[in-house]
């Protein structure tokens, strides 16, 4: 059960899903430039969930193996930020990022790096609108590429220690007219998602001002 | 409540559009009459440009916080703008409106302009909630799927039903995960599964809920839209757990009725058996009562002429054997009534304390001379056992009985095991015997047994499975009927070829009560009598007349009366008679009748109460001598002394 105290208020997730929105807006012009064509990232919506619960959601949705780019975060708050595709899209994913120019052999071979160039992007963008939004700065671990299931990825394996809590992002990539679902996870424990909600609450009483 | 002219404007909204363009650089906002309107804003002043602030000017107070949000984040750089929000027009009307927007960046990447289009969405929303609070209120989860497609797009609730997280769009293979292994899936995953959909999608889905594991039971209705070579599956699913268990219940219920009612009506047949066993005991035992009463009369005229017979004539060895052979045949036929009677719990019992292990053991030789010398006697009795309280002379009769049924039982030898056991019978015990402590006085052969038949009718009186003239067929009947007057049971148990154990249960006797001292016999001559005054009474005249004889023949006056009217009558004629002797069981007015009106007339009258039954009332006074029918001119002259002594002392 996620604790009342850390649970994010309405308004707070919203500042949050548009915080991460500009980091996403940022990774998609950068990837725009990187491959010379369209690319369009939202997240839709945000929830805060247990990380057990986050491997059962994510096995609800997806039936697949997984496959995700994971770099760790650290500063006022730390964590670890994964960005996660069903495997079945990882390959249309790379398809879109090169061109689909090349044979499916050379690109199994470039698979890996062209995950994990376009993870770096889309989650370094999103850190960093975090941390330059927020007032704050992060600095970031170099990604790694890792397939799994929902429970492997979101470290529960049966022990206690998988008691941290997950902001779990929906994310939908449109590339070169082909959609594409994927997941922005971020992994924290309680006093870094306290640390968090404080900033945000910081954030809101900035823009909102008198009309909050 | 808004007036008709609201409503009116309201109306020419519906569907309203309206487009913005915030200049981010120039901090402008520009917009069109649509959007003027919408906002209850001046069309020309908009047009040329208003401070940017009036953007959320007319947006809902609630909604404002979170547009101003989602607007800074177009403005520090996010791309899609896609809001629902409420505006308040000037006159209190609330409109929901979609706005949609995106940000134009320059060549450093930085956003310069946010334009997007508005548009009123009110009617939209209102049904949404309508269809939103219509689901949550009812249990009702919708679902739109079509055909090839590996996901459903599903309601909130619809995902609270099956337990799985809230999502707009779920895999299939999610979905029917959660259908019970064997069942058919809720959404078809190949052509074999849409052959079996209905057009109206009904079934009913056995699932183990996601979340928590509970087993429900899901209900699907819809419809399918048949749209080109495929389909589209429109429709909702709904919790009848309640009603699924309701059913199987009562399927359940209804699957064992007829085994049910086979039972009961086995019960039933069992207990009518046992009833009828009961009443045929019963009528047996009153038939048998009755014969042995009115035999028990003709016995004893038989005897006291034979006694009177001997007395009169002259002294000759061949007429003695010939009274001698007639009255051991009457006493034959005595003993004969005393066991019918015993049976119809009707004998004249005197209970004793009894020390079962002494009475088997002091008749040991009895029983071992009876059964002859193939068979030997095993026994076992434990220490300490409890006495109970019994007539010694039938337990004797008893056990020697089951002996020799025993031996009868095994033709070629072997051991009669006889034993004692005590047992405690707690209250509402099958056996029917009240709770207390019994013993149980067993005779176990290892013969031939008995099959089920023979078993349940063993006791009936004249039952025997011995051959014409061996055995009378009362002697197990004689012990079930002595076990009933002493408050016991007796119980056999027998299958074909593996012998019987035959127990008679006698309650154990716990008060320690000094050995009733038998009463002496009391040595009166006749003499010492003298000549008395007799009034005898019986309604049977041959015993009238046979006891008068008898009488007589002690020197005594007899007066005789048929009737205890008659008897009454006399009595007050007669002042003077000494000693009434009277019979218990006559029409009219019995012998304990009889002696309760004595009892006004004569207090002092000493009573002889002669009666072949044991159904004297126990409350009957003690001055009163019982006298066994039938009786000799013995007993008949011993009772009488016991009478005048009880009266004089």
């Amino acid at each position: 059960m996620t604790p009342e105290s850390i649970v994010l208020e309405e308004l707070e997730r919203d500042a949050l899903t548009e915080i991460v929105n500009i980091g996403v807006s940022r990774a998609a012009s950068s990837l725009r430039k990187m491959i010379g064509d369209q690319v369009l990232l939202s997240v839709p919506s945000i929830d805060v969930v247990s990380q057990r619960r986050a491997a059962r959601l994510i096995s609800e949705r997806e039936t697949s193996e997984l496959v995700a780019v994971r770099q760790g975060f650290s500063g006022p708050f730390s964590g670890r930020a994964l960005l996660i595709f069903p495997e079945s899209n990882s390959l249309a994913l790379v398809r879109a990022v090169t061109g689909g120019e090349m044979s499916a052999e050379d690109m199994a071979d470039i698979e890996v790096e062209a995950l994990a160039e376009t993870g770096n992007v889309i989650l370094n963008s999103c850190l960093a609108t975090m941390a330059n939004m927020l007032r704050r700065s992060l600095t970031m671990t170099i990604p790694e590429v890792l397939r799994g299931t929902g429970d492997t990825l979101f470290e529960v394996d049966g022990a206690e220690t998988a008691n941290g809590l997950v902001l779990f992002l929906y994310i939908d990539f449109s590339v070169r007219s082909r959609n594409i679902r994927g997941y922005i996870a971020m992994i924290m424990d309680l006093p870094s998602l306290a640390m968090l909600k404080e900033l945000l609450a910081e954030f809101i009483r900035r823009i909102v001002g008198d009309d909050a | 409540m808004p007036d008709r002219g609201t409503e009116l404007r309201r109306l020419s909204m519906v569907g309203a559009s309206g487009s913005w363009d915030w200049d981010i650089r120039g901090g402008v906002l520009r917009a069109d009459a649509g959007f003027a309107a919408l906002h209850g804003l001046n069309a020309q002043d908009m047009a040329v440009g208003v401070e940017t602030a009036c953007f959320f000017r007319a947006i809902h107070v609630d909604d404002r916080p979170r547009i101003r949000i989602a607007v800074a984040g177009m403005l520090a750089g996010a791309e899609l703008f896609s809001k629902e929000f409420r505006i308040l027009l000037p006159d209190g009307a609330v409109l929901w409106v979609h706005a949609r927007g995106q940000t134009h960046l320059d060549e450093q990447d930085e956003p310069v302009r946010f334009m997007g289009v508005l548009v009123d969405v009110t009617e939209r929303k209102r049904a949404e909630e309508r269809l939103r609070i219509a689901q949550s209120a009812g249990g009702v989860g919708t679902f739109e799927y079509m055909d090839g497609f590996a996901t459903v797009s599903v309601s909130d609730e619809f995902c609270r039903l099956l337990g799985l997280h809230p999502a707009s769009v779920l895999p299939v293979q999610t979905v029917n995960a959660v259908v019970r292994p064997g069942e058919p899936p809720l959404f078809p995953v190949n052509a074999e599964g849409d052959a079996g959909l209905a057009d109206d999608l009904e079934g009913v889905f056995a699932i183990t809920r996601a979340d928590d594991g509970a087993q429900r039971w899901i209900a699907r209705r819809g419809e399918k839209l048949h749209e080109g070579a495929g389909y589209r599956l429109i429709g909702v699913v709904y919790d009848v757990t309640t009603s699924k268990q309701l059913e199987t219940a009562l399927r359940e219920l209804n699957d064992t009725l007829e085994h049910r009612v086979e039972q009961e009506v086995a019960n039933r047949r069992e207990a009518e058996e046992a009833l009828r066993q009961a009443q045929k005991m019963e009528a047996v035992g009153q038939l048998t009562g009755g014969i042995a009463h009115d035999f028990n009369n003709l016995l004893m005229a038989i005897q006291s002429s034979l006694t009177l017979l001997q007395k009169r004539l002259p002294g000759d060895p061949h007429t003695d054997r010939l009274i001698d052979n007639a009255m051991q045949g009457a006493q034959r036929g005595a003993a004969l009534t005393q066991r019918m009677l015993a049976f119809a719990r009707r004998q004249d019992l005197t209970p004793v304390r009894v020390e079962v292990e002494a009475l088997v053991r002091g008749m040991t030789d009895l029983v071992q001379r009876t059964i002859g010398p193939a068979w030997w006697l095993d026994l076992d009795f434990p220490a300490h056992l409890p006495p109970v309280t019994a007539d010694v002379n039938q337990l004797e009769m008893a056990v020697l009985n089951l002996a020799v049924n025993a031996r009868d039982a095994m033709p070629d030898g072997g051991v009669i095991r006889i034993g004692a056991c005590a047992q405690t019978v707690a209250e509402g015990a099958p056996s029917g015997l009240a709770p207390g402590r019994y013993i149980g006085l067993s005779v176990v052969d290892a013969g031939v047994g008995m099959d089920e038949a023979t078993l349940s009718r063993a006791t009936e009186p004249f039952f025997t499975t011995k051959g014409v003239g061996k055995g009378t067929g009362l002697g197990l009947s004689m012990i079930h009927g002595l076990a009933k007057q002493l408050g016991g049971t007796f119980s056999l148990e027998s299958t074909l070829g593996n012998g019987t154990t035959a127990i008679l249960w006698l309650p154990a006797s716990e008060e320690v009560q000094a050995e009733a001292a038998a009463p002496a016999a009391v040595e009166r001559d006749a003499a010492s009598m003298g000549s008395l005054k007799i009034l005898a009474v019986d309604d049977d005249w041959l015993i009238l007349m046979n006891t008068g004889a008898l009488l007589e023949d002690l020197g005594h006056q007899v007066f005789e009366a048929g009737s205890g009217e008659e008897a009454l009558a006399c009595l007050r004629d007669n002042p003077d008679i000494d000693v009434l002797i009277t019979d218990q069981a006559m029409p009219g007015m019995t012998g304990t009748q009889l002696v309760g009106h004595v009892a006004t007339l004569r207090p002092d009258l000493p009573i002889i109460l002669a009666s072949g039954y044991g159904e004297i009332p126990a409350d009957a006074r003690a001055r009163i001598i019982k006298l066994g029918k039938p009786f000799g001119q013995a007993q008949l002259e011993n009772a009488l002394a016991q009478a005048l002594q009880v009266v004089s002392g």
